[in-house]
């Protein structure tokens, strides 16, 4: 029976090399919503994309993609900006996105008069007739944006669409993305950054070896941890904050801390205790950020590795 | 597998391919250097017009002045005799003296003529430039009549009558089934090597572009973009026959040009063109027809080639390294074909005529010199029409496979895997 999801995936199973880089992995995206697919590096996040978008086959369970047993029916329908990304260096920058367009099934007029639309809206109407490599890496990052929601998808994937931008650009993308939920467009974001998977998703998938370790609503998540993570701003002298009894880990940076509580901790005793250690300017008792979660699911030794590759790119 | 899609694939390479400036100099400039070419290697042998200073030695032969009037006498190249000198066997002075004149520059050779006891004369061109063929040819035909009309002399035969049988001419006509035309080696050889060249230039530029726009897509990961839009299929048959679309639009400029030439300016051409040159040799109708007929499928199945060495590679380096697999077969089916001008109606040329790598030049050489029989033209046409198909559906399945690889190149084993397992 088709759902009336955006996609679902059922025990999917993808292999390379006798390696299963997803392995039974269970998934559903509402539609209208945007879903966060988190996750360190080669935990199987591109891989997932792939499979649910057609690119690859799966090799066991099963994608249905905007109520469709078979992604490629629908492609038409969906949009993707690939992680590692490009565009033809020799083309003339207007006619990247009106090509991509028109291969997801829009007119070739209609693709024009679209993507002149989009370059203004990213403010690169000036640059149409310019050859792709002659533009920097962040305005052609801003047009592969475009060309990935340019024919109006009810469903658009973003694999690390902020990396490489500027805060400017940032919060540019950010309303853009914002935007294609109020239209009804179901956004899946791939990234890194927590902070934005915090503003943005309203559910999450976190991957580590092709298994899904939390899956669900962020904040049914954030729930179930409950009110557990005490913040502190600072003046003075450190004091020794993860000596307080009932503290299970501290992140100290000298100004400000942040203290995972013992399950069972006694929360005003914590905070008497931070009053005595310390020169308080603020603090605040609050359900853990997704950061922490990530960190204590994944695994603090992962997430070095994952943010060193990171760099790399 | 979704015609729109393709169409739009197809659509982008073409206008990729023929907005390229490599495009739309070599439209332009490949006839015309080919027609230069054409032209200018008659034209190279007869020049070297200028006024040359020779000397004669005559080593005791008697023929010194009558040859020195008879090198007056030719008109192209015009020869002025600055001496004539008669010396014995062993004295090597002259020699000396006219040798340092031309290494001055004062004097452009010296023709040395020297009695032989068991046969006529033996005659020596000693000069800085002895490779004219022309020049080469005229002072042997001089010598050549003077020790013929010594030999005559008091014999009562005419020497301008021995003459006249020694310049009997031998034309060559081709005979075939449609009739009869003047044709020869020279003529063949020249027309060959221009619609070898023009095919072998239009496959490498646009399928080498072509190539080079999968690499890029492959290693920009465009591709993954496309492939949630197009099946690799749908991609890989857009590529192709955008790329054919771009070819087969310089072959109809170049058979326009070629046409107009044909029909405006052949009376021209032939005045320009050399003695026993016939240009219909290169011009004709017929020819331009099989011309685009082979090139059209020829262009197709390299296309096909390209397209696969492409989706193996990785960067555009290793594209580089690969093409020359893609190129080879073509270099050595232009020199099979024009070796097939001096034998076209051997076994091997048959066989070689059909492997479908080699027939759309060798084809065209047999079909240039020595028609062969209809059947056996498109026995090769069928050949290539069905090389093409199989090797466009083990494309697709290398494109399937290879695509989407990143860092690490498939091995020729692993494609073949590929290819079998379906």
């Amino acid at each position: 029976m088709a759902s009336t999801a955006a996609l679902v995936c059922r025990q999917l199973v993808k292999v390379f090399d006798g390696t299963r880089a997803v392995d039974g992995l269970d998934l559903t995206v509402e539609r209208g919503t945007i879903f966060g697919l988190l996750g360190p590096n080669s935990s199987g996040k591109t891989t997932t994309i792939r499979t649910s978008l057609g690119i690859y086959k799966p090799d066991g369970g099963s994608v249905e993609l905007l109520g469709s047993r078979d992604p490629l029916a629908v492609r038409q329908r969906t949009g993707y900006l690939p992680e590692e990304r490009g565009l033809y260096a020799k083309m003339k920058l207007r006619e990247q996105p009106a090509f991509l367009a028109s291969i997801r099934g829009l007119a070739l007029a209609e693709s024009d008069r679209r993507a002149s639309v989009w370059l203004d809206r990213v403010g690169l109407g000036a640059r149409a007739a310019s050859l792709t490599r002659e533009l920097s890496k962040g305005m052609q990052q801003k047009v592969q944006f475009a060309a990935a929601v340019i024919h109006d998808p009810e469903l658009v994937v973003l694999d690390e669409p902020f990396s490489g931008l500027d805060p400017v650009n940032s919060r540019l993308l950010k309303e853009l993305i914002l935007e294609q939920r109020a239209r009804g467009t179901t956004v899946i974001l791939s990234t890194h950054r927590m902070e934005e998977v915090e503003a943005l998703c309203e559910s999450i998938c976190l991957l580590s070896h092709g298994h899904p370790v939390l899956n669900g609503r962020l904040r049914d998540i954030k729930a179930a941890y409950g009110r557990n993570t005490i913040t502190v701003e600072y003046a003075g002298a450190a004091g020794r904050l993860d000596k307080i009894p009932g503290v299970q880990a501290c992140d100290d940076s000298g100004r400000d801390a942040r203290l995972r509580l013992e399950s069972g901790a006694d929360a005003q005793r914590v905070m008497r205790a931070i009053f005595d250690r310390v020169e308080v300017n603020s603090v605040r008792l609050d359900e853990p950020r997704i950061e922490d979660i990530y960190l204590e699911k994944v695994g603090s030794s992962r997430v070095a590795e994952a943010s060193a590759a990171q760099e790399d790119v | 597998m979704n015609l729109t899609q393709i169409a739009k694939i197809a659509r982008r390479e073409y206008l990729a391919r023929v907005r390229n400036r490599a495009f739309i100099v070599m439209t332009v400039l490949v006839p015309l250097f080919l027609g230069l070419y054409v032209f200018s290697v008659p034209l190279l042998s007869r020049s070297g017009s200028r006024n040359l200073r020779v000397a004669v030695i005559d080593g005791g032969t008697g023929l010194g002045q009558p040859l020195a009037n008879r090198l007056r006498s030719i008109g192209r190249p015009s020869i002025t005799v600055t001496d004539v000198v008669t010396v014995a066997a062993n004295d090597t002075s002259s020699r000396d003296r006219f040798g340092a004149a031309v290494r001055a520059r004062t004097l452009d050779g010296y023709l040395v003529v020297e009695p032989d006891v068991q046969s006529a004369p033996t005659a020596r061109y000693v000069a800085r430039e002895s490779s004219n063929p022309t020049l080469i040819r005229e002072l042997r035909l001089a010598v050549q009549s003077v020790a013929l009309d010594k030999l005559l002399a008091g014999t009562g035969v005419d020497g301008n009558e021995v003459r006249k049988t020694q310049q009997l001419t031998l034309d060559s006509i081709t005979l075939s089934d449609r009739g009869e035309r003047p044709g020869g080696f020279q003529a063949a050889f020249a027309s060959t090597m221009v619609l070898g060249m023009l095919l072998y230039i239009a496959v490498l530029i646009n399928g080498q572009g072509m190539a080079t726009a999968i690499v890029e897509e492959k290693s920009s990961r465009l591709i993954e973009v496309i492939l949630g839009a197009v099946t690799a299929t749908e991609f890989m048959t857009g590529k192709i026959l955008g790329v054919l679309g771009s070819g087969l639009t310089q072959l109809a400029i170049w058979i326009a040009v070629s046409l107009v030439a044909l029909l405006q300016a052949s009376p021209a051409l032939a005045l320009g063109a050399a003695p026993g040159f016939d240009m219909s040799a290169i011009l004709n109708v017929r020819l331009i027809f099989y011309f685009a007929v082979f090139f059209a499928l020829g262009y197709l199945l390299y296309s096909i080639l390209f397209a696969v060495v492409a989706v193996t590679c990785t960067s555009t380096e290793e594209l580089g390294q690969t093409m020359m697999a893609a190129v080879l077969p073509m270099v050595v089916a232009l020199m099979v074909a024009l070796s097939v001008i001096a034998n076209p109606a051997t076994t091997m040329t048959r066989v070689l005529s059909l492997f479908p790598f080699f027939t759309p030049l060798v084809m065209l050489a047999r079909v240039n010199v020595l028609m062969p029989p209809l059947w056996g033209v498109w026995l090769g046409v069928a050949i290539m029409i069905a090389t093409s198909a199989a090797a466009g559906w083990a494309a697709s399945k290398i494109f399937r496979y290879a695509l989407l690889m990143t860092g690490k190149r498939p091995t020729l084993p692993e494609l073949m895997r590929v290819v079998r397992a379906g």
